[in-house]
């Protein structure tokens, strides 16, 4: 079967002033439709760039990239964005909603910005799903670190995206809340299928994927 | 959804948005009251003007329509020339005196008995006619700005006059002097600035105005419709210019105010910003959100800007009220497409700054 994600080669040089920074000195890799994979590796291997790059955020330097049928080649920053809006969803370690938006209106403008409509049902599997039913009115001041990494997941997945990509989405959590939204996302991945690209420092947290990939200086070293 | 997250954004930072606001409300009450104040001016003095009751102003050769401003006075001897004309019922010469060119203040030097002929005489309130070179007569309105009575002295034109009469306001000028008197203040003799002419009935005044033109064809013959029609604001090259700069200033204003209140929220949010390009957000997207936050910002000023030019509107007349303001719907809408055009120019580069943010950046942004 077609993998969902595929590179090949795959560079990624940040240049500050005259030096330039290899992020990611050749990555080839195959995730299939459906997989809950784990990227683990030292801190400054690549790991949030690798990411960036899969979800359009920011252009790859030199290198093959297909993600659902899109090649990044040639792509304009606004065809990243459109596919970016249609394709992934984000979860970050920083939570990131927006502040002065209640939960439910956190989650409800993924759904503004991709304009497919709202879909009453999708919002209620997913809101129960995580949990989060009880806190939809709150804003995110008012919700615990777990509450809001849920309603991130929330708001990532309510338009169905292709790939959900977390970027150490249990940093910030502590060892109970941390389990929670593990289990969320193994869940998110066993009911709908999601495909999840999840990284992480933490080797328990690896654990729940099906497979793990580790990192070193810009290079995938064992899958 | 997005109308949401603008009021609560908008909400999120109260001084800001009341500082914004206002901005926009002075910009919006400034350019009201300015247009206001100058076209009550002018209408308000060509209304008096009219109020003589002449069909015809004959005035020196080159001379404005604004009085006070006119050239050297014609001899006497042309008004009775005047006279002569066919349909020409009464002439009156009267003399100005400029007491104050700021506000298109003329003391009118009169002939009493021609110019009740042309005017059908004064209504007074109190007092009565001259009875000394030195008496004045003023008008109720200036009577009741200037807590005037009967039998008081003025000092103007650094000269002591009495108080004969106070009379019902409209015709010509707010105070009135002998017209002796007025030659006298002006150092000529038998002179006049201007004859009003009534004709025996108002269908004659073109028929009369041509036959003066053959007559005087060098002198300014103005039929009082032409008068009235020249005597707009646009027409006053000066405050045109004083209209359009104060509008200039007052646009910079609100321009300058939203353009720094939206640069320094596309700061403070560029987390936020980053959020919504990483959900997928396209530059449009984005620059319509900010264009709608600052078109909201100006709906409000607009707003507030009608209400305080409506308070000071009352306030100018309670303090002064010998001038006129008037607010006109045609300048409530130029005024409000000024305030919104600029608002939006205002938070258009701020808006384009934020959609071109790099989401990573953005993300990263503390
Ligand atoms: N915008 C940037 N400009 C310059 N260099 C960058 C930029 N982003 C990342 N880098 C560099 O690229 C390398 C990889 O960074 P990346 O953030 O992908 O690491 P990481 O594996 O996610 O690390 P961590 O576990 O600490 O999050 C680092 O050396 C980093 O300094
Ligand atoms: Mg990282």
């Amino acid at each position: 079967m077609e993998p969902i994600i595929s590179t090949k080669g795959l560079k990624k040089i940040f240049r500050i002033g005259k030096v330039d920074v290899p992020a990611l000195r050749g990555v080839d890799l195959r995730v299939q439709e459906g997989e809950f994979v784990a990227v683990v590796g030292p801190s400054g291997c690549g790991k949030s760039t690798l990411l960036h790059v899969l979800g359009g955020l920011t252009s790859p330097t030199e290198g093959h990239v297909l993600v659902d049928g899109n090649d990044f080649r040639g792509m304009s920053d606004a065809d990243r964005t459109r596919f970016r809006r249609h394709k992934i969803g984000f979860v970050f370690q920083r939570y990131n909603l927006l502040p002065t938006l209640t939960a439910r209106h956190n989650i409800s403008i993924a759904t503004h910005i991709q304009g497919n409509g709202f879909n009453p049902h999708r919002f209620q599997a997913v809101t129960s799903m995580l949990g989060i039913t009880e806190k939809l009115e709150h804003r995110p001041y008012a919700l615990s670190g777990g509450e809001q990494q849920r309603v991130a997941i929330a708001r990532a997945v309510i338009c169905e995206p292709k790939i959900l990509l977390a970027d150490e989405p249990t940093g910030n959590l502590d060892t109970e809340n941390s389990q929670i939204v593990l289990d969320m996302m193994r869940e998110l991945n066993r009911t709908f299928r999601q495909t999840i690209l999840m990284i992480t420092h933490n080797l328990e947290a690896a654990a729940v994927a099906d497979r793990i990939i580790r990192m070193r200086d810009g290079r995938i070293i064992s899958d | 959804m997005v109308n949401r997250m603008i009021l609560a954004n908008v909400l999120h930072r109260p001084i800001r948005t009341a500082v914004s606001v206002l901005a926009v409300a002075i910009e919006v009450g400034m350019v009201m009251l300015v247009v206001g104040l100058c076209h009550g001016l002018v209408n308000e003095s060509a209304k008096r003007v009219e109020g003589v009751g002449a069909d015809i102003l004959v005035q020196p050769p080159q001379s404005s329509f604004l009085f006070g401003l006119s050239q050297a006075p014609m001899p006497m001897k042309v008004g009775e020339r005047l006279e002569e004309i066919p349909h020409v019922l009464a002439v009156t010469p009267v003399l100005f005196v400029v007491n104050s060119v700021a506000n298109l203040s003329v003391i009118y030097g009169v002939d009493m008995t021609s110019f009740d002929r042309v005017s059908g005489g004064f209504v007074y309130h109190a007092g009565g006619p001259f009875q000394a070179p030195y008496d004045i007569l003023v008008d109720d309105v200036y009577a009741k700005a200037n807590r005037v009575k009967v039998g008081q002295t003025l000092n103007l034109l650094s000269h002591e006059f009495r108080v004969a009469g106070i009379v019902e306001h409209g015709k010509g000028a707010r105070l009135f002097i002998p017209l002796a008197t007025a030659e006298d203040l002006q150092g000529v003799q038998d002179r006049a600035s201007i004859f009003f002419v009534k004709c025996t009935d108002p269908a004659y005044g073109d028929d009369a105005a041509q036959a003066i033109h053959k007559l005087l064809p060098k002198h300014s013959v103005l039929p009082i419709k032409d008068y009235l029609s020249l005597m707009t604001s646009n027409n006053l090259p000066g405050l045109n210019y004083f209209i359009s700069a104060m509008i200039a200033i007052a646009v910079a204003i609100g321009f300058l105010v939203i353009f720094l209140s939206m640069y320094t929220t596309i700061t403070e949010r560029t987390r936020e910003i980053g959020i919504l390009k990483s959900l997928g957000a396209s530059k449009r997207y984005i620059i319509a959100n900010i264009l709608r936050e600052a078109t909201l910002l100006a709906a409000v000023g607009i707003l507030a800007g009608y209400g305080g030019s409506l308070i000071a509107r009352r306030a100018i007349l309670a303090a002064f009220p010998t001038l006129s303001v008037e607010l006109t719907w045609d300048w409530r809408f130029y005024a409000a497409s000024l305030a919104l055009i600029g608002s939006l120019l205002g938070a258009f580069y701020p808006a384009l700054r934020a959609a071109q943010l790099d989401p990573v950046d953005a993300l990263a942004y503390e």
